[in-house]
């Protein structure tokens, strides 16, 4: 398996690897959605202008289906951020990667001579992949969820928050909390799972060479749809808990 | 697979700005473009719907202009007819008159001058009766009996 280039910057670890990730998938995020609206226009959209408007209002569809359709407007940027970021991330390392291979210890990279050692004398250091294949990442992406989600429910639903967890009776109260907990958690898990365990396959075919070529290419076929998959539950999954905690409807 | 805090640090920042940037260049824009969108189609709804009552509207007018219009004419022509008729009448009753006034007068006229006629006519006749007397008695009346002859005349022309 490859190693990831870690830079040892002060007593900071840096992950070279995944801030490349995510600061290219955030600059391609950010130009796809700048070249869609360059010229924006009301009545003569653009294909581009056309394209993400149908996400806005796949985005919008999707959070009115969790919440009710007058709380739905607040979140649109939120859900194409989220939707468009990790769509974009999950498929950052499936068309190439980027492998160096290391034969000497290199201690500001986080390559030990143990490292290299243990590993028979040389390694491969992987510098491209996708950011959503890092736990890391995906925690982040996961607490970002958690505190807005109890944000919002503090701020718009204070007593209806306090009183969920709660729920039905007093006694359920570490149920609640491991519910609460296990939200972030799974959200992150998910997430990284699918497509780290992609990104693996999908460096096993690499070593069957050859013979692997269409295998590969199904492989990512079927990446780009688990990608756009896993994009989608996220998202979705983020507004259901945002509507969960911050939405009280009257009738319950 | 190690897990590195920086990174996690780093996506939820990189996540933040890239949010706040794309609300503020790209979402926000395209959101206020959609609604703007929404705005004008629902104005060109309106304006259609109000363009149409308008239109109904003035079909009534008109229809109710036209049936005014026809219920005049109707009028004018019925008002002519009664007119004309009456004046007809008018016409052919001044005819009327006139003519019998004129046949009228035409009797008058031929009354007097009928009489007057006899009476130029006596005149003559008493004229040449007396020139064919007077002839006839200067041969065979005296003096005498001519006198008496006068005054016999002249007692019947008293008498009369």
């Amino acid at each position: 398996m490859h190693e990831f280039p870690v830079w040892q910057l002060g007593s900071l670890q840096i992950d070279i690897s995944t801030f490349i990730a995510i600061t290219v998938s955030a600059i391609i995020t950010f130009v796809v959605a700048r070249l869609a609206v360059r010229n924006l226009s009301v009545d003569n959209p653009s294909k581009m202008q056309n394209f993400l408007e149908w996400v806005v209002e796949f985005v919008h569809n999707l959070i009115a289906s969790a919440m009710p359709l007058n709380r739905v407007k607040p979140f649109i940027s939120l859900g194409m951020t989220l939707i468009m970021f990790i769509f974009i991330s999950n498929l950052l390392g499936l068309p190439f990667g980027i492998v160096t291979e290391v034969h000497h210890a290199y201690p500001a990279l986080g390559i030990t001579e143990e490292l290299l050692q243990s590993k028979g004398g040389h390694l491969e250091l992987a510098w491209w992949k996708s950011p959503t294949a890092d736990l890391s990442v995906t925690a982040g992406l996961a607490l970002i969820v958690f505190i807005l989600v109890h944000y919002l429910g503090l701020k718009m639903n204070t007593k209806h928050y306090a009183k969920h967890y709660f729920h039905p009776f007093p006694i359920f109260l570490p149920i609640n909390l491991i519910e609460t907990i296990s939200k972030p958690v799974t959200l992150a898990l998910r997430l990284f799972a699918n497509i780290y365990a992609g990104e693996v396959l999908i460096s096993t075919i690499l070593m069957l060479g050859v013979i692997g070529t269409p295998f590969l290419a199904a492989w990512q076929a079927f990446s780009i749809f688990v990608g756009a998959i896993q994009a989608f539950l996220f998202t979705m999954l983020t507004m259901v808990y945002i509507s969960q905690a911050a939405i009280h409807e009257e009738d319950h | 697979m190690a897990l590195h805090w920086t990174s996690t640090v780093y996506a939820i920042v990189a996540f933040i700005v890239l949010y706040w940037l794309l609300n503020k260049y790209a979402f926000g824009p395209l959101l206020g473009v959609m609604e703007k969108r929404r705005q004008l189609v629902l104005e060109q709804m309106n304006t259609a719907e109000s363009s149409r009552k308008q239109a109904e509207q003035q079909m009534i007018e008109q229809k109710a202009a036209l049936e005014q219009a026809r219920k005049e004419a109707y009028e004018i022509i019925e008002q002519s007819r009664v007119t004309s008729s009456k004046q007809a009448d008018e016409i052919v009753n001044t005819a009327k008159t006139e003519a019998s006034r004129l046949k009228d007068d035409a009797l008058k006229d031929i009354e007097s001058e009928k009489n007057k006629a006899i009476a130029a006519l006596r005149s003559e006749v008493g004229g040449i009766s007396v020139q064919i007397a007077s002839k006839i008695i200067e041969k065979q009346v005296d003096e005498k009996s001519q006198e008496q002859l006068v005054n016999q005349y002249l007692k019947e022309v008293s008498g009369k």
